[in-house]
């Protein structure tokens, strides 16, 4: 009987060593372009490991960590201790590392003369108080507030750091990606919106908050008041493949691709 | 009446949407196949007692979110019941308010209204069984009351806590049950998670029963309880296995004159459980649960003393974007023997041993409308 018993807890020692050839992460579509674009990179030198990426937002990631369904949370906001204590209850342990900083940029057309906004300015526009760009210097014209959905973590940040947890207008356009507020706030003259860094493109404005625009310096000294870390979550101290993946994405390789989608890397 | 009721009901959630920055509506339902086989007390052989297919309750829930830290939610308990004439009714199963970030405590939550009642296991039980929690199933609470509460989290995940005050009679008493109370109901609840997946905690909740004097006669009331409710709990979590005990002791007095009525009963609970995701590919979780409850102190009709084991099988499937089920297919098997020398007059209370089958097909949704 003992050496039954023996015998099946090695097989299920030895299980989980093979399991880890397939590494599966989900969470923060800010996240998305760095975790795609290392997994890429890391299964080229790890051709044995495949490393499969998808999006939901930082809660999704989370919840699926919570329920054993994934490996690595993406998420663009830390971890909440309502998330922790239900995850450590099941016997989950999320362990955070984080990847790169990233600013929230507030962006608006790209033919919009406003060039800066005070943090209780964006309260305002977000809350329905100012409703109009003439009443920001700008022209006649009506504020359209785009903002994220609130399964995004990008959502979480830019509601704590800007509106101090006011409510957002009934009116707004709530968007379930960075992709989508850039695109529409490119083909919406009166829009504003807020994506992470690695999202801005030429097609729209970068306003800056509090006279600070959202660089590599504002954003780690954190004068930039939007400014955040981007992390990745596993279940414990990550070991195997996932931590030769994290510190694939903490090294040097993995930075410069933090750099290249955008984002501004660690150190 | 039946009417009036559904049509403030549907205004109310029909209205919500306009005032709230975003609604989530969501249902949960269940329809149940029970085979029961036992001795009734007229007769020592085994006689097939039920056999039918029911759906015999539904939740319809609006949760509204007015600010990132100010929430409400409003569920409806739809019941199927023959003492109405409609043969249907409806009572509310929560509805409060949450209020969070009010004070300088972080994760502190405060809560207003008819809402969970956060004893033992009773207010997260996930029903992975079929059975009630066993707070609930041997009524030593209620599931949901009329209350305040201050609940929350500890900072590192090291658990949660909640300290309350309600009504002590529960979601499905009004009127003239209700407004005979003359004493709170006190709860605190506490749960340490230490180290990931062990969890250990405790409840305490004093409540009372009825008034202890008729107001009109002066006489006392022989139905009064003082009751002092503890719970202790323990969860071990680890991979595919979850594991969870819980000791449930109701200490009930009664006015001085009816001293001798007073009794102490005493349960407990072992639920293990164990996912097969990583070795079938499905979800699928086999359940056992042990169950004992002994009354056996008690001297009226209630004497008793029920062992129940339960086994089950559960197919969780179509699940969500955070993984959860949206449909469950539970099949359950439970003995429930009681103890004849406990009981009262040997089983003339009507409580009987059986042996029952159930079957289950729960499916539940979750919508955000705006």
């Amino acid at each position: 009987m003992k050496k039954y018993l023996i015998i099946l807890l090695a097989i299920m020692a030895i299980l989980p060593v093979f399991a880890q050839k397939t590494i599966t992460c989900s969470g923060s579509t800010t996240v998305l372009p760095i975790a795609q674009a290392a997994a890429e990179a890391f299964m080229d030198k790890y051709p044995s490991v495949n490393v499969s990426v998808r999006g939901g937002g930082s809660g999704v990631g989370i919840a699926a960590l919570q329920n054993g369904t994934i490996q690595i949370a993406n998420s663009s906001r830390m971890i909440k201790s309502k998330e922790l204590s239900q995850a450590k209850s099941k016997g989950i342990n999320p362990t955070g590392y984080a990847i790169a900083n990233d600013g929230i940029a507030v962006i608006v057309h790209k033919n919009n003369p406003v060039t800066d906004l005070t943090v209780k300015q964006i309260q305002d526009i977000y809350t329905g108080k100012i409703k109009n760009w003439n009443q920001l210097g700008g022209t006649n014209l009506p504020i359209v507030v785009i903002s994220r959905d609130v399964a995004s973590g990008t959502f979480e940040v830019f509601n704590e750091k800007a509106l101090k947890g006011a409510k957002v207008d009934a009116s707004a356009q709530m968007l379930a990606s960075n992709n989508a507020i850039v695109n529409t706030v490119n083909t919406t003259p009166g829009a504003i919106g807020y994506v992470g860094l690695g999202y801005v493109s030429s097609d729209v404005k970068i306003v800056s908050v509090n006279k600070i625009m959202p660089s590599a310096r504002t954003v780690k000294d954190a004068s930039y008041s939007l400014s955040r870390k981007l992390y990745m979550y596993t279940n414990g101290k990550a070991t195997g493949n996932i931590a030769q993946f994290l510190g694939f994405i903490q090294g040097a390789e993995g930075q410069k691709i933090v750099e290249n989608q955008g984002f501004i890397p660690l150190n | 009446m039946q009417k009036i009721t559904l049509l403030i009901v549907l205004i109310a959630l029909t209205a919500m949407p306009v005032l709230a920055q975003e609604t989530k509506l969501s249902g949960e339902f269940w329809g149940r196949w029970t085979l029961e086989n036992g001795k009734v007390p007229a007769d020592s052989t085994d006689a097939l007692l039920k056999n039918y297919l029911a759906l015999d309750r539904g939740y319809l829930g609006f949760e509204t979110k007015f600010s990132e830290s100010t929430k409400a939610r409003f569920t409806v308990d739809m019941f199927s019941t023959d003492l109405l004439e409609d043969g249907a009714g409806l009572k509310l199963k929560y509805g409060y308010v949450d209020f969070a970030n009010l004070t300088p405590v972080p994760d502190l939550t405060l809560s207003a209204g008819l809402q969970k009642v956060y004893f033992g296991t009773i207010y997260d039980w996930t029903y992975a069984l079929i059975g009630k929690a066993p707070s609930d199933e041997y009524k030593i609470t209620n599931s949901a009351d009329y209350g305040i509460t201050a609940n929350g989290y500890i900072p590192n995940g090291m658990g949660e806590y909640a300290f309350g005050i309600y009504n002590g009679k529960g979601y499905k008493k009004f009127g003239k049950n209700l407004k005979d109370n003359t004493k709170f109901s006190y709860l605190a609840n506490l749960r340490l998670t230490p180290v990931p997946g062990i969890t250990i905690g405790g409840s305490f909740m004093s409540n009372s029963v009825e008034r202890e004097k008729s107001l009109t006669t002066n006489a006392v009331n022989d139905k009064y309880q003082d009751q002092t409710l503890i719970d202790a709990l323990a969860r071990f979590a680890y991979g595919p296995v979850d594991l969870w005990a819980e000791y449930l002791i109701k200490d009930v007095k009664h006015a001085d004159a009816f001293a001798s009525k007073d009794y102490s009963a005493k349960g407990l609970m072992i639920m293990p459980s164990i996912n097969l995701k990583d070795i079938t590919g499905y979800d699928v979780q086999i359940l056992a649960r042990y169950d004992s409850w002994d009354e056996s102190e008690r001297t009226d009709s209630s004497k008793n003393k029920l062992t129940a084991i339960t086994g089950g099988v559960n197919y969780n499937f179509m699940h969500d974007e955070h993984m959860n089920p949206k449909m469950n297919l539970q099949l359950n098997v439970t003995s429930k023997t009681h103890d004849e020398d406990n009981s009262a007059a040997a089983y003339m209370n009507g409580l009987k041993d059986v042996m029952q089958v159930m079957m289950q097909l729960k499916w539940r949704f979750a919508n955000t409308l705006n």
